[in-house]
């Protein structure tokens, strides 16, 4: 301010005349009045907390032009959250009436989770590999190196997509198998295409889904997700692509040199697991009609009973799966790798559970 | 400065993260790999991002995120804050304006175009509001008469 260069010498604690507040600016008045009113030793009784005479009141005609500055600068702040208010809001009420085309992808109750991950051994020695509902052996490939994923190995890798009603069957599967051997985190529920064959297929989703086992390393890639393209329904949005590591392997593993009815035209089927590069899912190993309007709940809870047609083909195709990790990971752990419905699995694959 | 006390380190902060943001999203804009970000029904950062409203006029948008942030941080200093050149505060208000109206129509074309939300471009998002939001509310204080004069900055240096 220039009254202090004025007054050289003078610092802000010197006692300066108590000026009124016509001498005083806004921003004099402001300071003055948000400093503590307090002794500050000699200099009489106002010491440093007195306001300094101001300079005399800008031209423009300060204070009114301040105030209206200060309503226009929140108007316009105002006016641009209302903006946003309204974009959002017609969003909620438009999204709340429409039928959503797709199955969203939420976090798996936990009942289900619990279901899945805890059938009982005696079911899974029970079922063996006899289903009523007809499934496919898995593809074994014996002399090739072993699947090494991130530095870890032994490895499945999965390729799928949340659309694909093939996956969502396999997942049911993979899902109780893979429990056997280690702790999933993150599983989440979605339902296959609502337009696609075997339509809303309830399952899991393996996108953000992870595994921690000491037996195996496994990785699932969801290609697409169930959103359909708009204009496109029989397309999907991206969801992830595999690492180029992940791509070599389902390159080579997904060729009709090791799957006799793999596509010629180069494409993989979805799904497709590789277990330890050594045992092969191409497709769904049982038909996922047979999961037509059952719910998670109904799905997961009748996991406990041998004699369900469902759970049958899901025990099945999780003791070939069980089988071929038991393999890779050379017997362990031995409860279930010893297990007798692991081994028909492994007696009917031709390989070594132990 | 009397009133300005917090709002420079925190445009300043705001600008730096934007800046941050930016150019990972540009990154990942040419590299859809190296997005790490939440996929699900409502939130998919690599939708938005290869959707083609993330390009105008063939630039993508997260470069022009990199185009708004570089002058804003510039812009949102101290110094430049302190500076006596109206200018400078003018341009200042200028880009938060322009800021904002982009996050809006970028909030339409998610909300109603793309149909999904990019979690990373809404944290931009926000720290372009409260650029806005500061930058708007500063101005009345620094567009005033006579601030950010030398006798103004002589008197902030006062003890009191």
């Amino acid at each position: 301010m220039a009254d202090n260069v004025q007054n050289p010498g003078t610092g802000g604690n010197k006692p300066k005349p108590t000026g009124s507040g016509g001498g005083q600016s806004a921003k004099d008045q402001s300071r003055a009045a948000s400093r503590p009113v307090a002794a500050k030793g000699a200099g009489g009784g106002k010491g440093g907390n007195t306001p300094r005479p101001g300079r005399p009141a800008a031209p423009s005609g300060g204070p009114k032009n301040s105030q209206r500055g200060v309503f226009l600068a929140w108007g316009a702040v105002a006016v641009v959250i209302i903006v946003i208010a309204v974009l959002f809001i017609v969003k909620a009420t438009s999204t709340s009436t429409q039928d959503l085309s797709y199955t969203p992808v939420t976090a798996a109750p936990a009942q289900v989770v619990k279901d899945v991950t805890t059938v009982p051994l005696s079911t899974w020695n029970k079922v063996g590999v006899t289903s009523q509902i007809p499934v496919t052996k898995p593809t074994v490939i014996p002399g090739q190196p072993p699947m090494t994923l991130n530095g870890k190995s032994p490895a499945m890798l999965y390729y799928g997509a949340e659309y694909c009603p093939y996956c969502a069957a396999e997942r049911w599967a993979m899902t109780t198998a893979l429990a056997r051997f280690g702790t999933w985190s993150n599983l989440q529920i979605t339902a296959s295409s609502h337009t696609d064959v075997d339509a809303k297929t309830s399952t899991f989703s393996f996108h953000g889904a992870s595994l921690d086992s000491p037996y195996i390393t496994f990785q699932g890639v969801e290609q697409y997700t169930n959103i359909p393209v708009s204009g496109s329904p029989n397309q999907y949005t991206n969801l992830q692509n595999p690492t180029k590591q992940e791509a070599s392997i389902l390159t080579k593993y997904s060729s009709s040199k090791f799957l006799p009815n793999a596509s010629t035209s180069g494409g993989i089927s979805f799904p497709f697991v590789d277990i330890n590069n050594s045992v092969l899912f191409s497709g769904a190993s049982y038909d996922p009609q047979i999961l037509a309007n059952l719910s998670w709940t109904d799905i997961s809870s009748g996991l406990s009973d041998p004699t369900n047609p469902v759970t049958q083909a899901i025990l099945a195709t999780g003791n070939y799966m069980s089988a071929a990790i038991c393999q890779a990971s050379k017997g362990q752990p031995g409860s279930v790798c010893t297990s007798s419905g692991v081994q028909a699995a492994a007696k009917a694959l031709g390989i070594s559970a132990s | 400065m009397s009133n300005l006390r917090w709002q420079p380190i925190a445009t300043l902060l705001l600008s730096v993260y934007g800046l941050g943001a930016s150019i990972y999203l540009t990154i990942t804009h040419f590299q859809p790999k190296a997005l790490a970000c939440v996929s699900n029904s409502t939130f998919n950062c690599e939708k938005v991002t290869q959707s083609p409203q993330s390009e105008i006029f063939g630039i993508p948008v997260a470069m022009l995120g990199l185009v708004f942030f570089v002058p804003m941080l510039l812009l949102c200093l101290p110094a430049a804050w302190r500076a006596a050149d109206r200018r400078i505060h003018l341009a200042r208000i200028g880009l938060a304006v322009t800021g904002v109206g982009m996050i809006v129509y970028l909030i339409i074309a998610e909300l109603f175009i793309i149909k999904a939300i990019c979690l990373w471009c809404s944290s931009v998002h926000i720290a372009t509001f409260l650029l806005f939001v500061i930058i708007t509310t500063a101005s009345p204080i620094v567009l005033a008469p006579g601030y950010g004069t030398a006798d103004e900055a002589l008197a902030d240096s006062v003890p009191s």
